[in-house]
């Protein structure tokens, strides 16, 4: 008979998976947030940093508190997806710190009343420029922008060094740049070149026809940052422009060919900002590993190894940046985040794959 | 509804046919699945359409002057294309390895579906390192033909054709598949008996016979080209799920939801547009015989034909998921001018099997898309089987409510999910999934119902009701008919729908990423942690386990497929025609 064969394989096949399954799932269990008397509750961190630094932090930070121990739950994602996500919770908030988000991302949840302030030694130790006005988020670390290329494509010689290079004609077709509209670094970046020919005109038009030449020379837009990485890395374009530390990480970890530039006019300075979820389950928790996070010690320690640049004061500036003669763009961030949606809709409708027309 | 007038209005007027208690039952049906589907997809996706209200309607100025109307514009047209491109590859690929018997045949009918295994975040990689300006198939051609490397890459729009074509004909290739197991040799044979050329037979008996799979393709191809943002990403066309993206990105939440209200908008018209075309050429088949013989090829010549044809076909094919593998042997970054990769390591693998947690995201995910099965196998047969009966108005209705979230990308459905679900209210019946395991198997559910419903609804359109009632009139009660009966005859649309709902819950990642809870990442999360940090080959050899364990799934699905197999081969013929349509004995 082909039923009872069919069912007997079926259920079969249906007992062996979930036996499979179950004896793998649920054996570490740790039971979920029991609210402990003496204990503290089960920490739960969103973050969009690189896995491996963020282990490594929490680590720190148990050994550090080691009522946490084994209390701190890390759940990765993008930065715009954990913004989504924390905003999504809100009747029920389920994270307790988001790590890592631009500070336009930080704003957005600041507005949507999803965020908590920091705790007072926290904010104290951050300049007001770098953080929320009553400390909703605070600015963990300062992204340099910086242009970086490929160096078995081109000499030091060769290579751009400042950002109007990027637009000489030596450099058609040799630049590639991450999908501006999806990322907000790169919105941040446009937004700032064109925020730096603002002042002279009163416009954004000087800044439009130069990325209108910057697209002329755009051989390819990246899909995301490891695309962009694999485009230099394999050949299909020299140039670029992204973040100090992912550079120096890409140099360092995965021995690319890579050669960053400081811009000579100086370079956009993001902040990558750390924030409290409001009504999140353990807000003690929170508040330890904010304090923790942002402690001289700790980001000292990740200045050192993962090229970090802290906007907190440090006693002693990490050496490798000492050497980088980084300079600062002035940028007026005020208007650019007021203005940097227009700027970009107005780049994707009449910029955007035109600049050779 | 209208369950109580029926009722009391049909004895005397259908006496005979017994129809009353199977009207009443369909009514009976519905009523849980209508229920389940408006808790876990009505009502939470209805929050993309209050936010896109939010500036009383300001959000949907975009589509009166410009980039908005385009971008729309350009997403029907690569829709239409991608329909085009997968129907006619999966419905050859169907054809062929349903009426054919050739060399390689069998290997070719177990790789076809694992195109549709790729992972999500690496899939799109596999084709920059196949077809992309520095991949393997420029850069050869380039060093041995002296070709442009740059001209003959995939770009733009036609690099977004390849990668749905390779990606969504399974939704085809399934559907006729299966479609072709079910229908009647006897149809045939008659036709060509009255004298119908070999053509005219396909076009008027097998074509028409084909039809609700080819709009259960058609439509599936459509609504998830419409949704599909990696690759317009990849290859840089702006559709309108980028300016969605864009819209979120740029803190725009009311204008990215009033793009996704037009975007689903127009799947539903185009759903409801198909609906209205099937219904107008119903054809089923009465008689349940036995499905076409596989032609064998006889002759040196066709054989070896049809061997290099099927072994081009399966490269094709197989060179996404092999590139993957590829990459899981590779040294990160060596690979960087040459055609293929230069060194090559165990590394990977040795990286992620000495990693103590790195089996969980895997059963995570393996549990996870099991349990959504289940759920989608139930209420998407239910689902399928009450559209189908249902008499009256509502039934479009109900299938509009089923496909909902397939028109939708897949943040958009997470976000909601997590709203719906966060606190205990009277449209989710009290229940708060946020932070509980079980919140994945439910979004899978609520992504993935479609296929099931689609696959299980085209091939009961083959079948006709009056089997059914010849089991009712024979005494079955009528869920008896529906298990005994019905169900059986849908098996193979069942199993192909519940297969596809499988792979694709396995690697889902633009749901996950926004609901997962603490502790339970399922392996698509675990992939974007390695290729955030550029760890492509640790990424690569996670992919490539998940591609083997979805082989194996494929492997014992074949099996459950053709269990008479040995029992014809060994002569063992059952009395009468069978009532379950299986594949053709394979000679051996």
């Amino acid at each position: 008979m082909s039923r009872p064969l069919r069912f007997a394989l079926l259920a079969g096949g249906v007992a062996l998976t979930l036996g499979m399954s179950a004896c793998g799932l649920d054996s570490p269990k740790p039971a979920e947030s029991s609210p402990g008397a003496e204990s503290p509750r089960t920490l739960t961190i969103y973050t969009a940093r690189d896995k491996a630094l963020a282990t490594e932090v929490i680590a720190d930070f148990e050994k550090a508190n080691p009522n946490y121990a084994g209390k701190v739950q890390l759940l990765t994602l993008g930065a715009q997806e954990a913004l989504e996500r924390v905003k999504a919770e809100k009747s029920n908030p389920q994270g307790d710190i988001w790590w890592g988000g631009t500070q336009q991302q930080m704003r957005q949840a600041a507005a949507e009343q999803v965020l908590a302030p920091a705790p007072k030694d926290v904010i104290d130790a951050v300049p007001a420029a770098q953080r929320d006005a009553d400390g909703l988020w605070v600015g963990e670390m300062k992204l340099a922008e910086v242009i970086f290329y490929n160096k078995d494509m081109l000499t030091a010689d060769q290579a751009p060094k400042d950002w109007d290079d990027l637009i000489s004609p030596a450099m058609k077709d040799k630049i590639a740049i991450r999908d501006v509209l999806a990322s907000g670094t790169m919105r941040s970046i446009y937004a700032a070149m064109i925020d730096r020919q603002f002042d002279a005109a009163g416009s954004p038009d000087a800044g439009y026809e130069w990325l209108k030449k910057l697209d002329a020379n755009t051989k390819v837009y990246a899909a995301n940052p490891t695309d962009l990485y694999l485009r230099i890395t394999r050949q299909e374009a020299a140039v670029t422009a992204w973040n100090l530390q992912d550079v120096m990480l890409q140099i360092q970890n995965q021995k690319a060919p890579f050669t960053p530039v400081v811009p000579a006019s100086g370079a956009p300075m993001l902040i990558d900002g750390v924030a409290k979820i409001k009504n999140g389950p353990s807000s003690a928790g929170a508040d330890a590993f904010l304090s923790f996070l942002m402690s001289k010690d700790e980001q000292s320690k990740l200045s050192e190894t993962y090229f970090q640049i802290p906007t907190t004061s440090l006693p002693k500036e990490p050496s490798w940046l000492a050497d980088l003669n980084l300079k600062e763009m002035n940028v007026n961030w005020e208007r650019v985040n007021k203005s940097e949606p227009e700027w970009s809709s107005y780049w994707a409708a009449n910029i955007k794959g035109q600049g050779n027309r | 509804m209208a369950g109580g007038t029926v009722t009391i209005a049909a004895p005397r007027i259908r006496s005979r046919s017994s129809l009353t208690s199977s009207d009443r039952f369909v009514y009976f049906l519905a009523a849980p699945v209508a229920l389940v589907l408006l808790v876990y997809i009505v009502v939470p996706m209805l929050a993309t359409a209050i936010t896109s209200a939010g500036g009383g309607g300001s959000a949907y100025s975009g589509f009166l002057s410009g980039s908005s109307a385009a971008a729309l514009g350009l997403s029907v047209g690569i829709s239409v294309g991608s329909v085009l491109t997968t129907g006619i590859l999966g419905t050859a690929l169907a054809v062929l390895l349903s009426r054919f018997d050739f060399p390689g045949r069998r290997v070719l009918r177990l790789f076809a579906l694992l195109p549709m295994a790729l992972p999500p975040l690496i899939g799109a990689v596999s084709f920059y390192f196949l077809y992309a300006e520095s991949g393997i198939v420029p850069r050869f051609l380039a060093r041995y033909l002296g070709a442009d490397a740059g001209a003959v890459s995939a770009n733009g729009v036609w690099g977004v054709l390849l990668v749905h074509t390779m990606t969504m004909y399974p939704y085809f290739y399934l559907a006729v598949a299966s479609a072709l197991a079910g229908s009647d040799a006897s149809m045939e044979e008659a036709a060509l008996n009255l004298g119908a050329s070999r053509f005219r037979m396909w076009r008027t008996v097998l074509l028409p016979m084909l039809t609700p799979a080819l709009v259960s393709g058609t439509l599936l191809t459509f609504m998830v080209s419409m949704a599909s943002f990696t690759a317009p990403q990849f290859y840089n066309v702006q559709t309108l799920t980028m300016q969605i993206v864009a819209s979120r990105t740029s803190g725009a939440y009311n204008v990215a939801a009033a793009q996704a209200v037009v975007l689903s908008v127009v799947s539903i018209f185009f759903l409801l547009s198909m609906r209205w075309y099937e219904n107008r050429r119903l054809h089923r088949g009465s008689s349940k015989g036995t499905p076409q013989a596989v032609k064998v090829l006889h002759g040196v010549l066709p054989r070896a034909a049809a061997g290099v044809g099927s072994l081009l076909l399966v490269l094709f094919l197989m060179a996404p998921p092999a590139t993957i593998a590829l990459l899981s042997f590779t040294v990160d970054g060596s690979w960087t001018t040459q055609i293929l990769p230069p060194d090559y390591t165990l590394g990977n693998f040795t990286r992620i099997f000495t990693d103590p947690v790195t089996l969980r995201p895997i059963l995570v995910s393996a549990q996870m898309s099991f349990l959504a099965m289940i759920g989608c196998i139930l209420i998407g047969v239910l689902g399928a089987w009450v559209v189908t009966r249902w008499k009256g108005p509502g039934k479009a209705l109900l299938d509009v409510m089923v496909m909902l979230p397939w028109a939708l990308p897949g943040t958009v459905i997470g976000v909601n999910i997590v709203t719906a679900f966060a606190t205990p209210g009277p449209f989710n019946l009290g229940q708060v999934l946020i932070g509980s395991l079980w919140i994945l198997p439910v979004a899978y559910f609520v992504r993935f119902l479609p296929l099931v419903f689609r696959s299980a609804n085209a091939s009961l359109a083959q079948i006709d009701p009056s089997v059914e009632e010849a089991a009712r009139n024979l005494g079955a009660g009528p869920w008896r008919a529906l298990r005994t009966v019905t169900v059986p005859l849908m098996s193979r649309g069942i199993l192909a729908g519940a297969l596809m709902a499988f792979i694709q819950g396995f690697g889902e990642y633009v749901a996950s990423v926004v609901v997962y809870p603490a502790r339970y990442a399922p392996l698509s999360v675990e992939i974007y942690n390695r290729i955030y940090s550029n760890e492509f080959g640790t990424a690569a050899a996670y992919g490539t386990l998940q591609m083997a364990l979805i082989l194996v799934v494929l492997v014992i699905a074949q099996r459950l497929e053709t269990p008479r197999r040995d029992r014809m081969a060994r002569g063992e013929q059952p009395a009468g025609a069978p009532l379950t349509p299986v594949m053709a004995p394979t000679p051996t």
